[in-house]
Formats: C-alpha cells, structure tokens, sequence
C-alpha cells in the first residue's frame, strides 16, 4: 500500500492544459508572454549588467591598487628629488595612437618607431623622478608604469562601453562587453599579481627562454649587440654558436631583432633557434615543451616582422622551442613546473643544433622574453 | 564564495657546481638566477642559485 500514487499523477489537470475554455486561465498563460517578449531584454539588461557592474568595481580597484603600489615602490625604494604623485600620475595617462593602416606598406618601421620613441621617452621621464636611479631600478619601475597604465586604460575601455550601454538602453551593446569580460578580468588580474613580482626582480614565467640561454651564455665574455642585448659567442661540438637574450637581471625583453642584424651582418649565419614561452591552449598541460618551425616571439610584431625578413633574406631557416603556459603564469612568478623545465629544454636545444646543422656551421640562438631576474 | 584562498610560497634553489647538491630555501630580496651565493654543505664547492620559483598553496 503506498499513500501517493506516482504514476497517475494527472499533467493536464495539474497544468490546465485541457483548460482552454477558461479565459482567465488563458491569461495567466499568455500576459507572462507579452511581457517577457517587451521587457525581456531589459531583464536581461539588468541581471547581465549587474554582473558587469561587479567586473567594472574590480577593475577600478586593480587600477588604484597598481597605481598605488608603483607610488609606494617609487617613494620608499628610490629616493625621489621631489613629489612624485602628480608626474606618475600624468605617466599613466599617457597614450600610443597607433599609424595610419590604410596603406600597409612601410607600417612596421612607423610602429617600431611610435613604441620605441615611447619607451625611450618615458625612460628619460621616469629616469627624471629619481636621477640616481640604477638602470636595473629604471626597467622595474618602467614595468610597473607600464601595468599601471595598461590596468588604467582597460578599466576605461569597458567603463565606457557599459556606461554607452545603460545610457541608451541598449542591451546588443552590452552583448560583447559581457563576451570579452572573463577574458579581460583575467588579464588584469594577472597583471595585478604581477606587480610585486616585478617588484622583487623575482623571474616570471615568460622568462623561461632567457632563463634557457643565459646558463648557456655564463662564464662567457660577455658583448652588448643592441640596446639593453647582450651577446656571448661560444661553441659546440665543432658548431660556432652565438647566443643572444636581453641583459639581465632587468625587466626587459630587449632588441633582439637588433642583435640578430648585427649578429648577420658580421658572420654568416646557418641556422637560428628561438627559446621562447607561448600560450597554452584552454586543456594543455602548463609547462609542456613544443618544438617547431618560424619566429616564436610575442609583442606587438614588430621584432618578429624584423627577425623574419632577416632570415628570410639570407635565407636562413628558423627553429622555435616554446614552453606552453597560461597569461597569468606568463608574466607572475615562474612556476616550478616551468622553472623544472629549463634543463630539459636546454638539452632539447643541443639536441636540435645536432639534428639540423653541420660542424663548422654557425647558429644565432635567442632567448626570448623578459629578464627580470634572470641575468647572464 | 567556495574559492578557497590561494598563497604562493617563493623559493630558491640552489645547486652546488662540483657535486650537484640541490638545497632548497625560502626565496630572499636580491635572489637572481646564476648568482653564487654559499659554499656547499657536503663539498668545497660554491653553490649557484639554480631556479627561483613560486608554488601555489590552496588553503
Ligand atoms: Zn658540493
């Protein structure tokens, strides 16, 4: 005997499905449908730009908190001439307009040249806070700027779209800000937690290629072949190798591209085998090392533009070893994962210098990324 | 509301050049890759800092 039948539960009953003669029942049906299909999407709107609304607040307090850790580093750490609040502050301001597009032809050199002049300007900028300042203290606090006012400009971008979006009402607009949100709070939450990583010169992921290269470049004369670039040339089981990264312990990434011209220029080049971190696919396994073929560099483009036309017009090929990892342990801390890894690329790069040249050849080796800790 | 707080633990390791001894300890200010930093516990050896890493405790 059981109390409840489950079986002859009665669903037209239950639902008044059968019901259609009742007019009120009918209502009770159709209003809801009229006004979901009228206020749907301000529904929407609300619950969605709620959510943004919490992502908007975050993004405020990763702008305030970097500008505030970079014044901090600043006052306590190097000992400014005057007042630095009021010249940082206009740093993080400052903007990039990117050439003209229209006529792609001569692009790169106007990018490089618009990067490069900010870069160089801001360095004298902020060497100007702090003249004293150690050239090793001058990349970190460049860093630091440099996050602070990316931070500064994403918190901008989507504040605006969604202010644009609840102004007008207009809920397709808020569609893509709410698409591109995950991937932006990640970033900049990498960003935030990459600031006391900088801080202590401690290396970070993306240091993996330097970190590769420089225990192959030490107790090795020493050259520097650009601009914050160093060179050392060694050798290997009858092979001249000549092994470029940017001059550590520095937060650089340095000109490789300008090594490697000068490194050409000189010397006939066989072979060049890049070093370098690169984006994990969503499912890859962090620290996970790929080899293969083309420039592996990141950036804007504008060295890997470079490095191509040289091999390209020497007719040199190109090696690539990367070490697969996520935007956050890019550029936080080196995970040990990544840190373990060195020694195996290290070998792998060997391994491919026997594999694909001759004795009495010459291989252009580059570390790519950023050195902060991570000297030579 | 179930993430549970992350910390990361930074270390150094270093590594002696004559007998390969690896000791690992916490990471302090100054600490970069390569420099020499003790003489070797086991051996006469100097000890270079090999890796400096963070690992990442849930609590
Ligand atoms: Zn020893």
């Amino acid at each position: 005997m059981s109390l409840v039948n489950f079986t002859s539960f009665d669903f037209d009953q239950l639902f008044a499905m059968g019901d259609d003669t009742n007019p009120l029942m009918m209502l009770v049906w159709i209003l809801p449908i009229f006004f979901f299909v009228f206020y749907g999407q301000r529904i929407q709107l609300y619950v969605t730009s709620g959510e943004i609304k919490k992502g908007i607040s975050k993004l405020d307090g990763f702008r305030n908190e970097s500008r505030d850790e970079l014044i901090n580093y600043v006052k306590n750490n190097l000992k400014p001439v005057d007042d630095p609040v009021q010249k940082i502050d206009r740093f993080i301001d400052y903007f990039t307009i990117m050439p003209v597009d229209m006529d792609p032809n001569g692009i790169v050199d106007k990018v490089r040249h618009i990067v490069r002049s900010r870069e160089d300007y801001t360095r004298e900028h902020v060497r100007s806070i702090s003249p004293q300042m150690s050239d090793i203290e001058l990349t970190k606090v460049q860093t630091l700027l440099e996050i602070a006012s990316s931070l500064q400009m994403i918190y901008k971008i989507i504040n605006h779209m969604y202010l644009t979006a609840k102004k007008q009402n207009n809920y397709p607009l808020i569609l893509p800000l709410q698409m591109i949100l995950p991937f932006i709070m990640e970033q900049s939450e990498a960003m935030k937690e990459a600031i006391p990583v900088f801080k202590k010169g401690q290396p970070v992921g993306d240091g993996i290629g330097p970190m590769v290269v420089g225990k192959m470049m030490l107790k090795n004369q020493k050259e520097t072949v650009a601009f914050q670039t160093v060179l050392v040339k060694s050798e290997f089981e009858g092979r001249k190798l000549f092994l470029l990264k940017a001059e550590g312990p520095g937060s650089t990434v340095g000109r490789p591209a300008d090594g490697l011209e000068k490194i050409v220029s000189e010397n006939k080049i066989d072979a060049i085998i890049m070093v370098d971190a690169a984006l994990k696919m969503e499912g890859e396994d962090s620290a996970a090392v790929a080899r293969g073929f083309g420039a592996a560099i990141g950036g804007i483009g504008t060295e890997k533009f470079e490095i191509e036309a040289i091999a390209t017009s020497k007719n040199i090929p190109i090696f690539s070893i990367v070490v697969k990892q996520s935007v956050k342990e890019a550029i936080t801390l080196m995970t040990k994962e990544i840190a373990d890894k060195a020694d195996d690329v290290r070998t792998q790069v060997y391994e491919m210098i026997q594999e694909n040249t001759t004795q009495g050849q010459s291989i252009a080796i580059i570390g790519v990324g950023n050195t902060a800790g991570v000297p030579q | 509301m179930f993430s549970k707080k992350k910390i990361t633990l930074e270390y150094t390791v270093e590594k002696c050049s004559k007998c390969g001894m690896q000791r690992k300890r916490k990471f302090s200010q100054g600490d970069v890759l390569f420099a020499e930093c003790s003489k070797c516990d086991s051996c006469d050896g100097m000890s270079f800092i090999e890796k400096v890493f963070g690992e990442t405790l849930e609590q």
